[in-house]
């Protein structure tokens, strides 16, 4: 222990502070030095998210029977493992891996696919099984596209001037994007918000991502116009057509889709003030609620704790974000920038789509809300995503 | 594949063609390469701090739209949970709670002297919780074991009328044997049980079948004005559930507020399956309030025996006797000590639902309409029972006088001329010879009403007779606490020309004829029987008509003392000068003690004098309507009978007996000569 800590030391303190031998006042100084390896304003807000995250858990395993309490807490050990290893290595490293992080991330994306491990039941989509192993390959390979698209972005310093650039960063974004599309439509929007935020903050011209969001605009708008047409082949699914009606329509439905939504919403209103109390958010433990460890988690936590509850949650999560888009800020390497944004584009867009889904203001996907919803794939990716954040930090240049 | 998903298709390979021609050989030297590597990037050339400024300037827009993101949805949270959360609170307590009803026993339905008409009996029951339906095999059992077809059980298996949670009755009434087997076998059947519970009884059968009515499933027209009752806030409206049984006719109807009980409530909180999980409050079943009747069962017994054997004894004599009405009424209070029809029917065929083909029955025309209450709402021709309120008139307007005197040569014309077009008979053909009014009224001497309805025509007071009928209350309704009463009509001069739209003016017009015939209760005059007996309560009582009424009170229920009573009233007095009364009296004590022999040997046996008028009126269609009403004792007249008898001889030969057996009811001194007692 001694010997890390001296190493440590030696390896980044300041050299001419290293003089002072007072015993009493060097442990101080060990002490400060290790916590100058760790970003506080994003770690402890994410680990208060974790902390509510155990809470919520534990209230939902005391009451359903599909989420396991132990399970949670092993994908947070895992996702702590992974988090470690990240803020060990100085990820800046990833940046000259372009290619191999794209074969990477489209290998993740179309595992799903892949026959003999593609793994298939109902109400799962996305799964992959490895031997004992099922998890879903779309929540590493996030992270994959982000390092990817942040890699891709870097080469340009900051100011892209040339179109044929410009071209050549969405067409990288779009393929891994068209991998997943098919599988899980969720995941999908969480790429195409996360990868194109990073493209945005490279430098690209105003007018070339204006007339990007309009091709896109266009591309869905004609999507959803022949998926309602007769005579048309439908891109979308009936299902997700339903779940695009039910969203702007909530009231006229009487379908799966449709219950679900309104009793998440009731959940969520009947939380009130200070919400129901621990055991006693019958919307979610007696059933009505659907998916209430999952993809409505939100509707839980809300319905027991409140207004005040879900605004301390709310609270948590903008800490965390501002204070990685504060770290991007101050970081210098242009590589690591971007991977901040990315994972700021990230967790802000699944915050806005599961809490937004479960208030009403957004369609309904199986988007899990970071941290907090079951599911050890997605909890361990968010965890790394802590890692990463960290390494930028600890990885910083430092003035002498 | 269709036209459009290969043109999609195709578009889509031209797009991604042109876009890796212009990427790999567009206006560029280099080819396309994924990674720039180590040569200098393009922008390098610009001075850092441009690049930063501007990466800066996006990171903080980034930031703005992060706090937009927060902004709104904390702003909907708030809207959600601070603003909207009764709302969602009251749609979460729906989705979690349901309530179980159990039917509350209704009240009895008791006599005068306490005893009971409708009482309530216990009925072993076949019930089922509702996750039943899902089990075949159970079903198939249960279908063989209580002897019904196994689509029927499950109807009723899916009948939610009573509340999704509640106990659905599968059988009522079951016998012995199958609650044995059901206990015997309790693995086989699980989920159903047997229950008691309650159901309408009636001990003494049809007795009084038209006064207490029948009870039914509620229908949706009650269930709407329950509804609406309550949207008013109207005091002690109830509120049905579809499912519930109500009353329907009768009392049953009439007080149905007392006698319908207080469902019971079991709130309970479900899962999203509908399992229970726990209880929450209770509202124990509250029986309804006993209703005590006016009625005397003794005299309602002997009411309806002797109808059904006059009627009996009337067809044995060669006339079809469709239907008959008695009704007995303290006149000195208005309360109804019998009233009985016929035919009658079985108010017991009612409960728990009546079967199609028994409803068929009831309503078929040919049945002669057992439902209706005749006494109140069958309209007939009065006939000569009227004769004594057409007496009132004549001396009352000057019309008669106490002397006056007619001949009657059992014929009679406008005239007096047999020239005329127009020939009247008296019902004696062979002529009564010289006539008083007392004389008129107790030999029914059609002859002297003529002369009465011809001095009305040819007086100032053209309508006097119809006013005076009007004043003794007919043509309108008594209020008699029952359903569905009928008003009877007093035809006038301008009902006459109203109604008759389509004939001639001639023919519309009113006419002499037209008053001598209601002169004697013929025409187009209807009564109702309730009406004339009332008529004879103000004659009796020498003025006060009570209203008259079934509702003694409503019992308390602790001991056998009412907590509310019926207060009886007035509603008519008419007033007649008194030596009217006594000549008009003395002419009804003689249709009893003098008009024949036959007629009088009935009353002989019976130590109370009795005074009535008899009555036979002629109807389109067939035979006459006999009519009787009488009342008694001469000295302080205290009950009023009245009855009649459809398509009969004449009223001395079918009514009177009626009328002289509920008479030896009431005084326990039966008429030897009655056909009931033959």
């Amino acid at each position: 222990m001694e010997a890390t800590l001296r190493r440590q030391t030696l390896q980044f303190a300041n050299p001419r502070k290293r003089l002072v031998t007072d015993a009493s006042s060097r442990h101080a100084q060990l002490k400060k030095k290790y916590f100058d390896n760790l970003y506080l304003p994003q770690l402890i807000p994410a680990l208060l998210l974790l902390l509510l995250s155990v809470i919520t858990m534990w209230t939902a395993a005391r009451v359903l029977t599909t989420p396991n309490f132990l399970m949670h807490l092993a994908g947070m050990a895992l996702g702590a493992v992974g988090a470690w290893m990240f803020w060990r290595y100085d990820c800046r490293r990833f940046s000259n891996l372009v290619l191999i992080l794209f074969v990477a991330s489209c290998l993740f994306m179309i595992m799903p696919k892949i026959p003999g491990l593609g793994y298939e039941a109902k109400g799962m989509v996305g799964w992959v099984k490895l031997g004992f192993f099922r998890f879903q390959p779309s929540e590493p390979g996030k992270i994959f596209v982000i390092f990817l698209m942040a890699s891709a972005a870097a080469q340009y310093n900051g100011k892209i001037e040339r179109f044929r650039d410009y071209c050549k960063l969405c067409a990288t974004l779009f393929v891994p994007l068209i991998m997943i599309l098919p599988i899980d439509l969720g995941t999908g929007l969480i790429i195409l918000v996360t990868g194109a935020v990073i493209i945005m903050c490279s430098g690209a011209k105003r007018s070339w991502i204006i007339a990007t969001i309009l091709l896109l605009v266009t591309v869905v708008a004609l999507v959803v116009i022949t998926s309602t047409l007769d005579g048309f082949y439908h891109i979308l699914k009936p299902y997700q057509m339903k779940r695009l009606t039910n969203f702007l329509n909530p009231e006229g439905d009487v379908t799966e889709s449709g219950y679900n939504l309104r009793q998440s919403k009731i959940a969520v209103g009947s939380g009130g003030l200070f919400g129901k109390g621990i055991g006693f958010g019958y919307q979610a433990q007696s059933g009505f609620l659907p998916e209430a460890h999952t993809d409505f988690i939100f509707g839980l936590y809300a319905e027991q704790f409140g207004f005040v509850g879900s605004v301390l949650l709310l609270l948590l999560f903008a800490w965390m974000i501002f204070a990685t888009i504060s770290l991007a800020m101050k970081t210098e390497n242009l590589f690591m920038k971007f991977v901040l944004v990315g994972c700021v584009a990230l967790w802000t867009f699944q915050v806005l789509q599961n809490v937004g889904m479960c208030m009403g203001i957004m369609p309904i996907t199986g988007i899990p809300l970071p941290f907090l919803s079951y599911g050890s794939s997605s909890m361990i990716s968010q965890i790394a995503l802590i890692g990463i954040v960290q390494s930028a930090w600890r990885h910083r240049p430092r003035t002498a | 594949m269709d036209v459009s998903l290969i043109i999609i298709g195709i578009c889509i390979v031209l797009a991604i063609a042109l876009l890796v021609i212009y990427v790999r050989f567009g206006r560029s030297e280099e080819p396309f390469r994924f990674d720039i590597g180590e040569r200098a990037p393009q922008a390098s050339g610009g001075k850092d701090d441009s690049n930063d400024k501007g990466i800066f300037k996006r990171l903080v827009s980034l930031s703005l739209g992060v706090a937009g993101v927060f902004a709104t949805l904390l702003a909907r949270l708030a809207s959600m949970q601070l603003l909207s959360e009764e709302d969602y609170h009251k749609l979460a307590e729906n989705n979690r709670t349901s309530t179980i009803y159990t039917q509350a026993p209704r009240g009895r339905i008791l006599d005068r002297n306490g005893i009971e008409i409708v009482g309530n009996r216990p009925s072993l029951t076949v019930v089922a919780i509702p996750d039943v339906v899902d089990k075949d095999i159970e079903i198939q059992l249960l279908a063989n074991l209580l002897g019904m077809p196994s689509q029927a059980l499950r109807r009723k298996l899916q009948d939610t009328s009573l509340g999704h949670q509640s106990l659905r009755v599968l059988s009522v009434d079951v016998s012995r044997r199958i609650v044995a087997y059901l206990g015997e076998h309790p693995g086989m059947f699980p989920g159903v049980s047997v229950q008691e519970r309650t159901q309408r009884s009636y001990p003494h059968h049809e007795l009084a079948a038209h006064v207490v009515g029948y009870t039914g499933t509620v229908t949706q027209e009650q269930l709407d004005a329950s509804k609406k009752a309550i949207d008013e806030g109207e005091v002690g409206a109830i509120e049905y559930r579809s499912g519930d049984v109500v009353g329907q006719a009768g009392v049953e109807l009439q007080y149905e507020s007392s006698l319908q009980g207080v469902r019971g409530e079991q709130l309970v909180h479900v899962d999203a399956h509908g399992k229970i999980l726990d209880f929450a409050g209770v509202v124990d079943p509250e029986a309804g309030s006993d209703v005590v009747l006016t009625l005397d069962t003794t005299i309602q017994k002997v009411a309806e025996e002797s109808l059904r054997k006059t009627i009996e004894q009337v067809r044995k004599e060669g006339y079809v006797a469709t239907g008959g009405s008695v009704i007995a009424i303290d006149c000195t209070n208005g309360e109804i000590l019998a009233l009985a029809n016929y035919p009658t029917y079985a108010p017991s065929r009612f409960v728990g639902g009546i079967a199609a083909s028994d409803w068929d029955a009831l309503t078929d025309p040919k049945a002669q309409w057992p439902l209706m209450n005749r006494a109140i709402s069958g309209q007939y021709p009065s006939g000569s029972v009227i004769k004594p309120l057409s007496s009132f008139a004549g001396l009352n307007f000057g019309v008669a006088q106490t002397d006056s005197s007619w001949y009657c040569s059992g014929w009679w014309s406008w005239s007096g001329k047999r020239s005329d077009s127009v020939i009247m008979k008296c019902w004696y053909e062979a002529g009564h010879g010289a006539m008083n009014i007392p004389d008129g009224i107790t030999f029914s001497c059609d002859v002297v009403f003529y002369e009465i309805g011809k001095g009305f025509f040819n007086s100032e007071n053209k309508e006097g007779l119809q006013e005076t009928f009007r004043q003794y209350g007919l043509g309108a309704l008594t209020g008699v606490d029952l359903p569905s009463e009928a008003a009877g009509r007093i035809p006038d001069a301008q009902w006459k020309w109203n109604y008759f739209k389509d004939a001639s003016d001639e023919a519309r017009a009113w006419k002499g004829g037209d008053n001598c015939n209601i002169a004697i209760g013929q025409g187009d005059m209807l009564v109702t029987l309730i009406q004339m007996a009332c008529a004879y309560c103000s004659i009796a009582n020498k003025g006060a008509i009570w209203r008259p009424h079934v509702l003694k009170g409503i019992r308390s229920r602790l001991g056998t003392g009412l907590v509310s009573e019926y207060k009886p009233e007035v509603t008519i007095t008419v007033e007649e000068e008194d030596y009217f009364r006594t000549l008009i009296d003395r002419g009804m004590q003689g249709v009893v003690y003098r008009e024949s022999p036959s007629q009088t040997a009935h009353w002989k046996s019976l130590n109370v004098e009795i005074h009535g008028k008899t009555g036979t009126a002629e109807q389109p269609g067939g035979d006459p309507i006999g009519w009787f009403i009488g009342f008694g004792p001469a000295e302080a007249p205290r009950y009023v009978v009245g009855s009649h008898v459809d398509r009969v001889l004449q009223g001395a030969s079918s009514a009177m007996y009626v009328v002289r057996d509920v008479f030896g009811a009431i005084y326990g001194q039966p008429d030897p000569l009655s056909p009931m007692t033959k």
